[in-house]
């Protein structure tokens, strides 16, 4: 009874070393794909900044109010493992206009628009100028507040980009996705780990236990 | 709120917060502290320590993406570093590449290995 419980012990352990290994083998994998994305990342960044400028493509071009567009899911298992795993948030548009809405490209104007008028009294603007508000429906107030910060974050470095950044861009995305899978097998390999270790503790513990036997 | 994922951080030199701004990780706004910290020359080692503890009393940060060669700088407090979420991933730079040697998480799998362990 005693050599077969130790038999199967060693088995486990084998089958926990073997599963270690693999997933060692597939970590180092990924890590390897996800250092190249990172470096042609790199590489399309410096080739957008050496078209634009330096200062075009810097720090200081980040928006003053960001949100995030991917978000990470994060699911504990039963074994204690972590699952990642990485989710696009759809950019909406606070202030849609429509489906045939012109796209405005440019800076905004600030505040209602005023009509051209002639020079009056301070009084009559005044009255004019209520009255123009009463119409002022035909034109559509723009305001800060309409900014949307859920924007492409390419927008931050201009309008007329190279193809470069939008290339920097994409391999990025490639790597935040691969940095889910990483965060999740690195969570997988530090569990396998601590399985093998109570699994060796338990075979020493029957090994001294059949050792003790024999003896008697 | 309780629908909504955790966000991903990044402690790095300017290069890598920008391609990750770009990947769309990035949160700032004007009532919470922004979710990634641009490493520079003249940045202090307390502050980077201190921007990587915040991120981890954060309960809304998943993932925390940091260069290596600034791990580095703060290993004591990435080593002590336990739990799993949020999960650190150290990710190499422009002038130090990855050494899987020097990555926590790696070391401590590597780390319970002896001769014994094989008999």
């Amino acid at each position: 009874m005693g050599k077969a419980e130790l038999e199967e012990c060693s088995l486990s352990l084998d089958e926990k070393l073997v599963r270690f290994m693999d997933q060692l083998e597939l970590l180092e994998e990924k890590r390897a794909s996800l250092n190249s994305l990172i470096e042609q990342g790199w590489f399309s960044i410096s080739k957008a900044r050496y078209s634009m400028g330096n200062k075009q493509v810097s720090a200081l071009q980040y928006a003053s109010e960001i949100e995030p567009l991917v978000c990470v899911h994060a699911r504990t298992l039963d074994n204690g493992e972590v699952d990642f795993c990485t989710e696009r948030v759809k950019q909406l548009c606070r202030n849609e206009p429509g489906k045939n809405a012109i796209e405005d490209i440019g800076p905004q104007e600030e505040g209602v628009r005023r009509r051209i008028k002639p020079k009056k009294d301070i009084a009559e603007k005044e009255a004019s100028e209520e009255a123009s508000g009463e119409d002022a429906a035909e034109v559509t107030p723009v305001r800060k507040s309409d900014h949307n910060p859920q924007q492409d974050p390419l927008k931050w470095f201009g309008i007329l980009l190279p193809q470069s950044l939008k290339q920097a861009q994409s391999s990025f995305k490639q790597v935040i996705e691969l940095s889910a899978e990483i965060a999740t097998l690195q969570s997988a390999v530090l569990s396998t780990r601590q399985e093998l270790k109570h699994s060796m503790k338990h075979k020493l513990i029957l090994q001294e236990a059949q050792s003790d036997k024999e003896e008697d | 709120m309780a629908g909504r994922g955790k966000l991903i951080a990044v402690i790095g030199d300017e290069d890598t917060c920008t391609g990750f701004l770009l990947g769309g990780v990035g949160e700032l706004n004007k009532n919470r502290k922004p979710n990634f910290l641009v490493v520079e020359k003249d940045t202090s080692v307390t502050e980077i320590e201190e921007t990587f503890k915040s991120f981890l009393s954060r309960n809304d940060i998943g993932i925390i993406l940091i260069n290596q060669f600034i791990a580095e700088m703060i290993r004591h407090a990435i080593d002590a570093h336990m739990q799993s979420i949020p999960a650190v991933l150290e990710i190499p730079s422009k002038e130090h590449p990855y050494d899987a040697s020097k990555d926590s998480i790696l070391r401590r799998a590597k780390g319970m290995f002896s001769a014994e362990d094989f008999r």
